[in-house]
């Protein structure tokens, strides 16, 4: 049984974490709806105002979508080497599997200053600097250990017999692949995915390296405005950021929950 | 491309010569490190039969059952199936259906797109294969499961899918990987009864793999027992049973007893007792011998006239008594043999305080009943 004191104590905790994490984001959603012209909290009366603000501004707007763009080369390029890393590590018995693991997981372990330097250099001397593409390469490489794992983590729960299975079936190779393997791992290659996507709309660090005045994305732009005048627009510009968070959390939960094979086994 | 699912038993009504539907010639698999997983298994299987490949695990029964699906290529020696030698066919090319020892079901697809997946990847014509999926599906009895998703089944319903997926293409050789091992007895009991008929309704050659002898004698026409990647023995039930060749198919069908001491021209000669036998294989008076005798076989008695009929009839102690429900166990010792406890079934349960432990009787046996082989040493 538990004690009326646990059960306070229990609670406690409980809203103390509840209230830790969620604060910030309240804060800049709340600061976000101000009727004022400073950026303040609780805010100054409410109004949508900054949110037009900022639909109407060309830098904001530009950088969006350039990190819409940034996002989608980054999942183009991390989806099927992922997956078939993942897969790879998992599923077949590799000659140096270990090393190839700790290869495929370095990026984890530089840290992303140093990553994003080595990079700059690297796409300078390939005069590719200027452009959006080499941002969404860059990001796909420093955050492709997510996918991996998570395609693993998939691909170790699905029976080993599976592709006989389907060879048994009358099921070639690439028929194999197609109709039993990846179905078998796509919750881990839609988790991985969208995973991929949020980290690469948000990333500041090796953007701010490699970006210029032309293909700035969202997060550096955020952070070029912060440095001249913090006006309530960048707190409308993260809420969006949350909300987009939210929404590829939900479309997780309805493409990866509700496929109830998940929980077979 | 298929035969027709019913081959084997037109071929029994026409009065055909049986027809060999699969041919393993001095089949070997060397996975390196010392022992052979199988060791130049030979043997021939009838159009229509029920084989059974009884072993322990680690035997190479499974070893030997994915070479003949192709999964695995032997290192040396000939599959053949009707006919044709299949060493260069990869799996998919097989006329083989499976039923993994874990199912090995698809888990995004429901019953009845699992049962169809053959009938798509083996390009039949798409118009046939919902109303094929159907008769499958009534086959093993699950009609009304076919929207179902495998984990919305049962294990026995699970089980049923995964015999229908492997049988819906019609293949000319049905595998099972021991797909039973998993259920509770009296599920396993009913899926055997369930395979047969099956098997007998399409009349398809069927090798089953096992650990279980019970499901061994149940289920086959044939049963080959395999230990350390040999083939033992191969012959229909009845005789594996009566007749063993060796001391290991001996000991692993039944509950049988061993005693070991030198032949003589009509037993065995052990702690100074002479026990009648029957010799099982060539042996010479006087070389090391190993006797074996089953439980059932065995008679116990305090009463000597009893046993007057018996070729043995040796005084002992009765160790222990063991209820087993419909039967009893002694475990008894000869007198002159105390090390040797001797396992008798004696089948009636409510006689439980007929003989206590400690207490003397007589042990008998006849002389055919214990088969004598030549000791390996």
């Amino acid at each position: 049984m538990i004690s009326p004191t646990q059960r306070i104590l229990f609670w406690s905790i409980v809203w103390f974490c509840i209230v830790i994490l969620s604060v910030p984001t309240l804060i800049v959603v709340g600061a976000s709806v101000t009727a004022g012209n400073i950026i303040s909290f609780p805010p100054d009366g409410f109004s949508l105002k900054w949110y037009g603000e900022i639909a109407l501004a060309r830098d904001l707007r530009q950088a969006f979508g350039r990190s819409i763009i940034v996002s989608l080369i980054c999942l183009a390029v991390s989806v099927p080497v992922g997956t078939l890393a993942g897969l790879a590590l998992t599923r077949y018995r590799l000659r140096f599997a270990n090393a190839l693991q700790v290869y495929l997981l370095l990026p984890f372990t530089i840290p992303l200053i140093g990553s994003g330097i080595g990079m700059m250099l690297v796409f300078g001397s390939w005069r590719i600097l200027g452009s959006v593409w080499p941002v969404g390469v860059a990001l796909a490489v420093i955050n492709i250990p997510f996918i991996i794992w998570s395609v693993s983590s998939s691909a170790a729960s699905l029976d080993g017999d599976l592709e006989l299975a389907a060879a048994n079936c009358g099921a070639g190779r690439v028929e194999t692949f197609f109709h039993v393997t990846l179905p078998g791992v796509m919750p881990g290659v839609i988790t991985g995915g969208l995973l991929m996507f949020v980290l690469a709309m948000t990333e500041f660090l090796v953007s701010l390296l490699l970006t210029d005045a032309r293909t700035v994305t969202l997060p550096v732009q955020i952070y070029n405005n912060i440095r001249s005048i913090i006006t309530p627009d960048l707190a409308a510009v993260s809420s969006v950021f949350v909300v987009i968070a939210l929404l590829a959390v939900w479309l997780l939960d309805r493409l990866v929950g509700l496929e109830i094979f998940l929980k077979s086994k | 491309m298929n035969q027709s699912p019913s081959a084997g038993t037109m071929q029994a009504m026409r009065g055909e010569p049986p027809k060999v539907a699969v041919r393993v010639r001095d089949v070997t698999m060397d996975f390196g490190g010392g022992a052979l997983a199988v060791d130049r298994a030979s043997f021939d299987l009838e159009t229509g039969r029920f084989l059974t490949i009884l072993g322990p695990s680690g035997s190479g029964k499974t070893t030997l059952l994915r070479m003949i699906a192709g999964f695995q290529k032997p290192t040396s020696g000939a599959i053949t199936i009707n006919g044709r030698a299949v060493d260069a066919t990869p799996p998919h090319r097989r006329s083989v259906g499976m039923v993994f020892q874990r199912l090995a079901l698809f888990p995004h697809m429901t019953a009845a797109e699992n049962v169809a997946f053959p009938l798509k990847m083996r390009r039949f014509n798409p118009k046939t294969i919902p109303g094929r999926v159907r008769e499958f599906l009534d086959l093993v009895k699950l009609g009304d499961y076919g929207d179902r998703r495998i984990n919305e089944l049962s294990g026995g319903q699970q089980q049923r899918v995964a015999i229908a997926r492997a049988l819906v293409f019609e293949p000319e050789l049905l595998l099972l990987d021991e797909p039973l091992a998993a259920l509770d007895r009296k599920l396993r009991e009913e899926m055997q009864l369930e395979f047969r008929r099956i098997q007998h309704e399409l009349g398809v050659t069927t090798i089953n793999v096992t650990h279980d002898q019970r499901e061994a004698l149940v289920v086959s026409d044939d049963i080959i027992v395999m230990d350390g990647g040999k083939i033992q023995q191969h012959a229909q039930p009845v005789d594996l049973y009566r007749r063993p060749d060796n001391p290991f198919v001996a000991g692993f069908l039944g509950v049988s007893t061993f005693v070991d001491g030198e032949a003589t021209s009509d037993g065995l000669r052990a702690g100074g007792l002479t026990l009648r036998g029957t010799h099982a294989t060539d042996i010479s008076e006087g070389a090391p011998a190993r006797g074996a005798i089953r439980a059932e076989q065995i008679r116990i008695d305090a009463d000597p006239q009893a046993l007057a009929g018996c070729d043995t009839a040796v005084p002992g102690k009765i160790h222990d008594v063991i209820f087993e429900g419909e039967r009893l166990l002694y475990v008894a010792a000869l007198d002159g043999l105390p090390g040797v406890e001797f396992r008798i079934y004696h089948h009636d349960p409510d006689a439980f305080d007929l003989y206590d432990i400690g207490a003397p009787v007589m042990i008998g046996w006849n002389a055919r009943d214990m088969k004598i082989f030549k000791s390996v040493a």
